[in-house]
């Protein structure tokens, strides 16, 4: 497994994603650039420029037609993934955190961070319907008064979306009415992350709790925790292996404070299995275990390939450059930030 | 969805207040004095005088032209406590009777009175004897006739030596974490800890076992609370409003307490000493400092307890609290002292003092005969070292002698158990860092040198008195000793700023048998049998990584035990084996006999313990696989929603919509090299003259 190392960002990764067939990868960083890459050789094939804020979060739609993101800079906006023209900006009060494409990919989610005075909203809108982008009115908004919405996915079937607040509690927020269908309180501190299976009937959340969970989309029912000794950043259950992968280390905060030693900063598989059932919580057996120089904030598989994932890595201290590996299978060249479009 | 989030401003919620007013039938049935028995304590007495006078008695008896003398004397000795408002001389046929009564203006001068005049010396025959005057009446009442306490129901708690019946012989340890809102008990297993007990909040602080192990000491604001028996039920509370320190007396028998609060001048609470049988108090003491406690230290057998004040050395006896002989013994300037642990013999330490050289005293107790006294020279310092059974005494000795600059330290050994105590001596001139004997044998090692230059040494005290040095390990990454509780192996950590480096050592042959590290260890506490040593890394020292981890003597890593906020472990202790020393020689003759046996049992349970745990997984996976089968059946009776939803593609599979693809040719820039010409041209132009032709036209073709 050799890993392709992409450069392409000067401050740390937010978030990665790759689209349904897995040969592209979408990054955003906190330097308001959206790269798009091939996932087979790490070559990027473009950027999207517009942000003029870090970009929190990325989604691509199933037939990657369109490209959603969110920034700081108050905005959601859309793009059109194939000439990266800006198709719609949705102005927010506060910085957004998480987006997404519904199954149908007809219908777009965000969520707004609570600051400035204003609460956390989880906005709905129907690309269907132009008026609603034009007047910038989302057909739904929730308010979430009580603990912001730090990460969230759409369920199965766009019914509902499955959201993870600061407090740990994990929430259903229907797409039609906007109320709250089931909840979860398993963690119990911020949850970082949530990342659903390729068929989207379980998810995996990654908390600050220093465990990552795996529930079922629907019920919600918590089905297994996987345990670590550091608080988990992301986590990511493999497409076509029993397995989970998990990312984590010492908070940003403390990175520069703390030695690589003590902060473990590492990326860990686990065998679904037989990590984690609940009555032996202490049975781990980590397949691989690599280490790495610095923390892990995001993780993703590739829906296609069975041996592509990849991490990214935040900066550590102010290193210009921030790099993120891509593992894969085959023996691949390196290239270096050269710009082509995709061939038709 | 507006309706739950904004629960708060339901206008609902906000009319209803709870009503805190008692209903109408209610009887308060709780008494003042349970309610603020601490505080009503403190409620003000009416004073009606009586309180005040004092009686004294053995007052020499007058006649009238000495009475105003003897007037003037008595005031100068009693005003000292207080202002003194009558005073009455009873009088028969012209002369005192002998007796007086005096009256303060406040109970408490009357008190301070009694305290302090009582058994002040007259003169030869006159000996004051000072008793408040209300105490008449209270020892007058008593009833002469006896009344038998009422006898108190036996409560019994089980077998409180449970835990020494288990038939895997496992110890078990006490677990604080979670930053001590949790305390565990487990039993000690090789595979993993077995839960005894769990509790929430069962001490404020921290817990303390006592010597042999029967009760378990917690920690609350009210007192300490002490558990045990087979489900560790509550034994007894002793009260202790702010209890801070705990001693247990060896035999376990009394247990004494440290509060900083509490103190009042007329009333010792600092230092309580408790029977633990009966929950009594048996005695109050005043204490300033805590500095170094246990402030009282027991013999071995709790017979007596020892206290040292400026120039005085205090020995209790059980179970009166009374001063042993009723006086303490005057030793000027004495710095230390120290109970052996095998006999009734205190050593104690007096420093230099202009001519006179320092000294080092043995006192036998309770006959306060001194069977040793050592004299020694430019002492600096003096550390007392007892071995475990009290066959040695080593007191470490840092020196500067004259002419010299800079410490040397010498160890003093004391051969208790030889005729006239003979001593002998081992000089170090490098500092010391640690030194411990070994529990139940004669060596004793000790760390010194400078770091990172730290050597371990291991020496002998052999039958000729002789000590011999064993082995040196130099350059060693330790600040501790750690002896195995049964000798022979030991721990040598490099705890805290030595990132917890570990070596086990077996002193028969000084061997390392293992060179470890637990990264950032805090504590290492051998288990009481000596077959397991566990490393710590606590809460209370450092923030992340709290652990405990468990080591066969050997040095060999059994289990990684994490726990959030993990504070403290400590093994319960055992009481002394009741095995004669013939029937431990026996024991360790035959084996090889039982060790065939008991490693039959380890195989057995070992592959038990496999079986269970592949067990365990087939039915975890079973349970797995059982569940994504139901989830993937829903997920397939879904599959016509999902066609709807995005138009009728089949997205299920990867190649599920094989034949809708368009093919697409993507080029990559795979590579370029630019080499430069004149570089190439240039190396072979220098070979020229040397280079065949051949291999020059090779060079062309290249370019």
């Amino acid at each position: 497994m050799k890993p392709i190392l992409l450069q392409g960002h000067e401050r740390s990764i937010t978030q990665i994603k790759y689209n349904r067939e897995g040969d592209l990868l979408f990054s955003v960083a906190k330097d308001t650039v959206t790269n798009v890459w091939y996932s087979v050789n790490g070559e990027r094939l473009g950027t999207y420029n517009g942000h003029t804020g870090a970009v929190w979060c990325v989604d691509c739609d199933w037939d990657t037609k369109n490209v959603l993101t969110g920034s700081a800079d108050n905005s959601c906006r859309l793009w059109d993934c194939e000439t990266g023209k800006q198709l719609a900006l949705l102005n927010t009060n506060s910085a957004v955190r998480t987006c997404g494409f519904d199954f149908s990919g007809n219908i777009i989610m965000f969520s707004t961070d609570k600051q400035m005075g204003y609460q956390c909203y989880l906005n709905f809108f129907d690309l269907r319907d132009p008026q609603q982008i034009d007047d910038n009115q989302p057909y739904l908004s929730v308010p979430c008064s009580d603990h912001k919405i730090t990460s969230a996915v759409w369920g199965p079937l766009g019914e509902f979306v499955i959201a993870g607040h600061e407090n740990g509690e994990i929430n259903q927020f229907s797409a039609k009415s906007g109320e709250v269908l089931k909840k979860a309180k398993e963690h119990s501190r911020q949850i970082n992350d949530i990342q659903p299976s390729v068929d989207l009937t379980i998810f995996i959340s990654a908390s600050k709790d220093n465990t990552a969970k795996l529930f079922d989309s629907t019920s919600l029912d918590h089905i297994k925790t996987f345990k670590t000794e550091r608080p988990v950043n992301s986590a990511a259950i493999s497409p076509i292996m029993d397995h989970v992968v998990m990312g984590g280390g010492q908070e940003a905060m403390e990175v520069t404070t703390t030695s690589t030693r003590i902060g473990k900063f590492e990326a860990r598989y686990a065998k679904m299995w037989q990590f984690a059932s609940l009555l032996n919580p202490t049975a781990s057996t980590n397949i691989t275990q690599s280490s790495l120089e610095e923390g892990i904030t995001n993780s993703a598989f590739t829906t296609s390939s069975p041996h592509l994932s990849s991490f990214k890595f935040s900066c550590k201290g102010w290193v210009p450059v921030i790099e993120f590996n891509l593992f894969t299978s085959h023996r691949l060249l390196q290239n270096k930030g050269r710009e082509v479009r995709r061939g038709l | 969805m507006q309706d739950t989030v904004d629960m708060v401003d339901d206008p609902e919620y906000e009319e209803e207040e709870p009503s805190f007013s008692d209903p109408e039938d209610f009887v308060d049935d709780v008494e003042d004095d349970e309610l603020l028995g601490d505080i009503l304590r403190e409620k003000p007495q009416e004073a009606d005088g009586i309180d005040s006078v004092v009686v004294v008695d053995n007052v020499p008896q007058v006649g009238p032209e000495r009475l105003e003398k003897l007037k003037n004397v008595i005031h100068k000795i009693f005003s000292k406590f207080g202002k003194i408002t009558t005073e009455f001389y009873p009088e028969v046929e012209g002369t005192t009777k002998g007796y007086i009564f005096l009256e303060y203006a406040a109970p408490t001068q009357a008190l301070e009175a009694v305290k302090n005049a009582d058994g002040y010396k007259l003169d030869k025959q006159h000996t004051f004897r000072v008793n408040l005057f209300t105490d008449f009446d209270k020892y007058m009442n008593i009833s002469d006739e006896w009344e038998t306490p009422e006898k108190q129901p036996f409560k019994d708690f089980g077998n409180m030596r449970h835990w020494i019946e288990d038939p895997d012989c496992r110890d078990q340890y006490s677990v604080i974490y979670e930053a001590g809102e949790r305390t565990a008990i487990f039993s000690n297993d090789a595979k993993e800890p077995i839960t005894v007990e769990e509790r929430a909040r069962w001490t404020e602080t921290y817990v303390r076992w006592s010597p042999k192990g029967t009760y378990l000491a917690t920690f609350h604001q009210r007192g300490i609370a002490l558990w045990g028996g087979e489900k560790f039920k509550q034994i007894q509370r002793f009260s202790h409003q702010g209890v801070s320190l705990i001693d247990f007396s060896p035999c376990e028998r009394y247990v004494v307490t440290f509060s900083p609060l509490m103190d009042t001048k007329e009333d010792p609470q600092a230092i309580i000493i408790w029977d633990i049988l009966t929950g009594q108090k048996k005695r109050g003491f005043h204490c300033e400092s805590s500095a170094h406690w246990p402030i009282f230290k027991w013999s071995h057998d709790g017979k007596f307890f020892a206290r040292m004040t400026p120039d005085t050395l205090s020995i209790y006896e059980t179970p009166s609290m009374g001063l042993l002989d009723k006086k303490s013994l005057k030793i000027t300037g004495i710095k230390d002292f120290s109970w052996s642990p095998g006999d009734n013999i205190i050593a104690f330490w007096v420093p230099e003092d202009k001519d006179i050289p320092a000294r080092v005293t043995l006192m036998q107790m309770p006959s306060r005969q001194e069977i040793r006294v050592r004299n020694l020279f430019n002492v600096v310092d003096c550390k007392l070292h007892w071995q475990r059974n009290g066959d040695y005494l080593c007191v470490k000795v840092d020196r500067t002698p004259k002419g010299t600059q800079g410490v040397v330290t010498n160890f003093e050994i004391f051969r208790m158990r030889e005729k006239q105590v003979p001593v002998d001596v081992v000089e170090m001139k490098e500092s010391i860092i640690a030194f411990a004997w070994e529990p139940n044998g004669s060596k004793f090692a000790v760390l010194h040198g400078e770091s990172p230059r730290i050597n371990a040494s291991f020496y002998h005290v052999k039958n000729n008195g002789k000590i011999e040095l064993i082995k040196m390990f130099d350059k060693q990454q330790a600040n501790s000793i750690f002896w195995s509780p049964q000798g022979q192996f030991m721990v040598l950590a490099g705890l805290r700023s030595m990132n917890g480096a570990l070596a086990f050592v077996d002193t028969s042959d000084c061997t390392m048998m293992n060179i470890a590290e637990h990264y950032m260890a805090s504590d290492v506490e051998w288990d009481p049998t000596g077959r397991y040593v566990v490393t710590s890394v606590s809460w209370w020292s450092h923030k992340v990584d709290n652990a405990y981890w468990l080591w066969t003597f050997q040095g060999r890593l059994l289990q990684k035990n994490n726990k959030d906020r993990f504070c403290q472990l400590l093994w319960r202790p055992r009481p002394p084996t009741l095995l004669s020393t013939e029937q431990i020689k026996m024991i360790k003759k035959d084996l090889k006999k039982y060790s065939k046996i008991f490693e039959q049992k380890d195989r057995l349970s070992q592959s038990k313990a496999s079986k269970e745990l592949v067990d365990k997984r087939r039915a975890m996976m079973e349970d797995y696989r059982r569940y994504r089968e139901a989830a993937l059946q829903i997920y397939q009776e879904q599959k016509s929603i999902r066609l709807e939803l995005r138009g009728g593609v089949d997205t299920d599979e990867l190649d599920s919509n094989v034949d809708d693809w368009e093919e697409e040719t993507i080029e990559f820039f795979i590579n370029e090299e630019i080499i430069p010409l004149g570089d190439l041209y240039f190396i072979p132009q220098k070979l020229w003259k040397i280079l065949p032709s051949s291999q020059y036209n090779g060079a062309e073709c290249i370019s």
